[in-house]
């Protein structure tokens, strides 16, 4: 019916007679299919999609194509269109030392193209950014733009427009990732060797995609190169990484193998102190592969990624947690206007503490776990209309916490309830070329979210008392939420180089992460919606002009948003995260506004390369029982937020990067003053988060050294610093009575990361 | 649990920064007064208190002088009134209460024209089988450790707190524990803090003294929000313990079982 509705608006020309040109854009070289290639026929064109194809469908005729991709060089094509073509588009990769004004660094901003709120980047851009050890993370990377901000310094958790951190939807392949970070956020679980391509959604998401309040980060991993063999890898202060891909059948089939481990904790074994190298600590991931061309209408690939960290001190305490996510995908072509995409997709988080204390032995797991199954069409219409429609369902399995006695142990073990959701998601939108000038996205989601039993579910009164219990069987549907999501995107292109844009969009999340910490921690609890906690209900508007200057050089993109968020959750005064009380009884519930206005100019190819960003913007919430149920500003309000960012390719040999960031301090809170309890002082608070952090601000330098290449083998020597200028960033501030002015108290700055340098080498065969 | 966490915080942060740490001056705003109040009801002659302060500004020195002219009495379940008197500034005793184990007090502060009430219920005392010290292997050193053996009577809703004096220093952390994970069980407890300085860590010889306070659930809620939110570590977001005190003053009122133990580290 919803498809039905579409259709009806969607208006089929039959002028003269058409043909439609389709096919699949790879690499020459490695054979990877290229994401947000542009294929340009005159005054129309398309882009390939998440697997590379396309499809464009003219009047008869000769025309010439011209294809052009990030980092390729691009590629013209003449084709008489006198039949339906099906072509294999193939571009060659641009030598990184080749200075050639065809090659774009960077995709930049479709200037036509209804889709605001959006970024992409591909790993090759994002390659010499300076980062804290070295260690290249695309999620530290994403801080750099407009409107994402860092969750702290050296942390790969991120905020989008004022939205917390879990109401960002991060995919891998398809899959969610429930816990992106590697130990406590310092590293992300995102191995760049792996990543083929990162598009991150601010506003205006596309209606295939939902679950989160306030982005999608979307992550496509490489497929491995179908036709000959290669290895990478890369040694670093913290990390070494090797990466292996090659062709099972040559042009056919190829597999991909990537994997990081850290090497921290080796420094521990290396210390003499026997309580020092007795503590774990290190990570790993593993990225994996395999794709196969069955047909010329038909290609499954098969993905998978597992990481994991380990901690442990001593013999006391130990934790470890990890993601695992794989997906198996299908594409079919019904026909050269008709794509389609089957996917079933995995995805678990879960961590485990163990406790050696005495007769107190016992561990506590926790999982989300998620079982998916996503059919997904694209409908390449006319040349006016492209249609995108499918749906996605999703069972949610949640384990908020076991305790499991081990050994001899005065623990009783403890069961919390097992929570079980079913996810179903309809979704419709069409792109429509409206007039010369005009774009139109419209589409719909329709999500419905059923909260089924068995298990026990309660009434709760406003002081967070239990006052009823009801129980329901396995199989009974608890509650189904059902929300409609419309999705409206326009933009009106002023000439080639100039366009105005404007969306709506409304997104809705039922999975809601609880986290008692000021930073990111393993232990954070995810929790389905229930009878009790609604799902979260954002509605954004957003509005933005675009313009290329220079030749298309340079790329200005301003864009302000509103966006009001309903059914905010956030702990009660004094909650305690591990209770095995109903988790309803610890919450309280509101809402939360953020605005704000977003400027980015960008200069895309040359010698210098990067871009100035600036964020003005304002976050706040209104929780009841929280601030006197008054407004408060949300800890990741920043007032202001400047990022600079830039590359320059000195010769042949040298790449020298910088960037320097600038944020407003975090909103947090202070106290107004202070007393005593049990002989012990005590901090009074008033306000929530009524103070400010210091600003944030740092420098951090970085230059690679390209080897000359010697047959196949290339490689890099990569060195960086981060902060250069020493400043002291205060990670935390506390408050305790003074060590040295005894009868006194004293705020304390912990600031952690000061002139961090670092060096790491990278290869390629 | 929740220290172990942040343990490993510090672990981390040990191995992978040069984290510094700086006193800085902080603007804050001074909020108006508060009165503070902390209440115990205990099941030994002496150990009955209600002491009346107020709050105080931050960059102020750590004199918290007590409040005098408070009403101060105490209501048990028969309706038998006891009164508090003044024994010095911001003090008020009653000798001669003495709560018993099941018994519900109801504490009533009058000051200047305010009414403050609340209510406790004294646990079932949970004796101290034994306290012996442990060597614990934690972070850098081999640390003496006090362990602490009781049994929990059965049925939920038995919190612990304890205070260790080493050479008559008190420990600054507070050392709380609920029954949730122990419920009915002889349960061993470790006295475990972080504290370089010297005079806080414990050598043989010391004269060790720990006393336990067998508390009811919300109370250990107190204790437990006040190390979260309000002990001026950051990491979490900080707000007021969550008191049972009536009428808008800060602080709590428990009616507590006290238990002393005294031993010299080996």
């Amino acid at each position: 019916m919803l498809l039905g509705a579409i259709l009806l608006i969607v208006h089929i020309a039959r002028a003269q007679e058409r043909f439609t040109i389709s096919g699949t854009i790879t690499a020459q070289k490695t054979g990877e299919t290229i994401i947000g290639a542009t294929i340009k026929a005159g005054n129309t064109g398309t882009t390939s999609n998440e697997y590379g194809f396309f499809s464009l469908t003219l009047p008869k005729g000769t025309y010439e194509l011209e294809i052009s991709g990030v980092g390729m060089q691009s590629r013209k094509l003449k084709v008489v269109l006198n039949k339906d073509m099906r072509i294999p588009v193939t571009l060659q990769e641009a030598s990184a030392t080749l200075d050639s004004v065809t090659v774009s660094a960077s995709r930049g901003r479709s200037i036509s193209s209804p889709q605001m709120g959006i970024e992409r980047l591909t790993v090759r851009e994002v390659s010499n950014i300076p980062v804290l050890f070295g260690e290249r993370d695309i999620l530290k990377t994403i801080q750099l733009l407009p409107g994402i901000k860092s969750a702290g310094d050296g942390n790969s958790g991120f905020y989008v427009r004022g939205g917390a951190a879990d109401q960002n939807l991060i995919l891998l392949d398809e899959a969610t990732v429930y816990n992106a970070s590697h130990l406590l956020g310092f590293f992300s679980t995102f191995n760049s060797d792996a990543i083929k391509d990162i598009t991150v959604y601010k506003g205006g998401m596309p209606a295939q995609y939902g679950g989160r309040l306030s982005s999608v980060l979307d992550i496509k991993m490489n497929d491995g190169n179908n036709k000959e063999y290669g290895v990478g890898g890369g040694i670093g202060l913290i990390s070494a990484k090797i990466n292996v891909e090659g062709p099972i059948q040559k042009e056919k089939s190829s597999f991909l193998l990537s994997a990081r481990r850290t090497y921290a904790d080796m420094f521990l074994k290396l210390s003499s102190d026997s309580t020092i190298n007795r503590n774990t600590l290190y990570f790993y991931d593993l990225n994996a592969k395999l794709n196969y061309i069955i047909g010329p209408k038909d290609r499954i690939y098969l993905s998978g990624y597992f990481g994991k960290d380990v901690l442990g001190a001593g013999d006391i305490f130990g934790i470890d947690w990890g993601n695992s996510t794989a997906t198996l995908r299908w594409n079919h072509l019904f026909s050269n206007k008709l794509f389609s995409n089957t996917s079933l997709i995995y995805s678990n988080y879960n961590y485990n503490i163990n406790i050696r204390d005495g007769a107190n032995n016992f561990d506590i797991f926790s999982q989300i776990r998620d079982w998916n199954l996503k059919q997904e069409f694209q409908w390449y219409l006319n040349n006016r209309n492209n249609l995108r429609f499918g749906l996605h369902s999703t069972y949610h399995i949640i384990r908020p916490g076991e305790v499991r006695p081990s050994g001899q142990s005065s623990i009783n073990p403890l069961l919390l309830e097992r929570r079980y959701a079913w996810e179903n998601a309809l979704f419709a939108s069409n792109t429509w070329q409206a007039g010369d000038h005009i774009n139109v996205t419209y589409g719909l989601r329709v999500n419905t979210f059923s909260i089924l039993g068995e298990g026990d579910y309660y009434a709760v009164d406003a002081d967070g008392k239990v006052t009823d219990t009801f129980h329901y069987s396995s199989g009974d549907f608890v509650k189904t939420y059902i929300n409609a999501e419309p999705r409206l995107a326009i933009s009106y292109q002023f000439n080639a180089t100039a366009s105005v844009k404007a969306s709506y969009v409304r997104n809705v999340q039922n999975l809601h992460l609880l986290s008692s910490s000021t930073t990111t921690s393993p232990t954070d609890k995810w929790i389905a919606s229930t009878n009790i906690i609604k799902p979260e209900i954002a509605d954004q508007v957003s509005l933005g002009y675009y313009k290329n200057l220079a030749g298309n050089r340079y790329e200005l993109t301003t864009e302000a948003y509103y966006k009001t968020m309903q059914n905010q959750v956030d702990y009660r005064d004094g909650a305690d995260i591990f209770t095995s009380d109903p988790i309803e009884t610890q919450l309280l519930f509101g809402k939360g506004r953020a605005y704000g206005l977003e400027t980015q100019i960008k200069k895309k190819s040359g010698r210098l390369t990067g871009w100035i960003s600036y964020t003005l913007s304002k976050t706040e919430r209104k929780i009841d029982g929280i601030n006197n149920n008054e407004w408060y500003n949300a800890r990741q309000d920043r007032t202001h937020d400047i990022s600079i960012v830039a590359s320059f390719r000195l010769n042949k040999k040298w790449i020298l990067s910088a960037n320097w960031v600038y944020y407003t301090g975090d909103a947090v809170t202070f106290p107004a003053g202070k007393y005593q309890i049990g002989d012990e002082t005590v901090y009074y608070y008033t306000e929530r988060n009524g103070h400010r952090m210091p600003a944030y601000h740092r420098l951090d330098l970085g230059a690679t050294w390209i080897f000359k290449p010697r047959k196949k083998y290339t490689s890099e020597l990569s060195f960086s610093l981060y902060n250069a200028y020493g400043r002291e960033n205060a990670y935390t501030i506390n408050f305790r009575d003074s060590k040295d002015k005894p009868g006194t108290t004293e705020a304390v700055r912990i600031a952690l990361f000061k002139f961090v340098p670092s060096v790491s080498y990278n290869f390629k065969f | 649990m929740h220290k172990s966490i942040s343990y490993l915080m510090f672990l981390l942060l040990a191995v992978l920064a040069v984290s510094c740490e700086k006193v800085i001056h902080v603007d804050l705003n001074d909020a108006e007064k508060r009165l503070v109040i902390e209440g115990v009801v205990g099941n030994q002659a002496g150990t009955s208190k209600v002491l009346v302060s107020t709050t105080k500004s931050f960059y102020d020195g750590n004199d918290f002088a007590g409040i005098s002219g408070a009403i101060v009495s105490v209501t048990d379940e028969e309706g038998v009134v006891t009164s508090f008197t003044e024994t010095s500034t911001g003090i008020y005793e009653a000798p001669s209460l003495i709560g018993k184990e099941g018994k519900t007090y109801t504490l009533l502060v009058e000051l200047e024209g305010q009414t403050f009430t609340a209510v406790s219920t004294m646990q079932q005392q949970a004796m101290i089988d034994t306290i012996y010290v442990q060597d614990d292997n934690l972070f850098g050193e081999t640390r003496k450790v006090v362990q602490v053996q009781f049994t929990d009577p059965p049925g939920r809703g038995n919190g612990y707190r304890f205070v260790q004096y080493v050479n008559g220093r008190k420990e600054k952390e507070i050392f709380i524990y609920s029954d949730e994970l122990i419920d009915g069980n002889t349960a061993t407890i470790s006295l475990r803090y972080d504290d370089d300085d010297d005079d806080a860590t414990i050598h043989s010889g010391d004269t060790i003294v720990v006393d336990m306070f067998c508390i009811e659930d919300r109370i250990y809620k107190y204790w437990f929000s006040l190390q979260q939110g309000a002990s001026g570590n950051n990491w979490s977001t900080p707000a007021n313990p969550v008191t049972n005190i009536i009428g808008g003053a800060l602080g709590y009122f428990s009616a507590q079982t006290v238990e002393r133990k005294t031993m010299v580290a080996p």
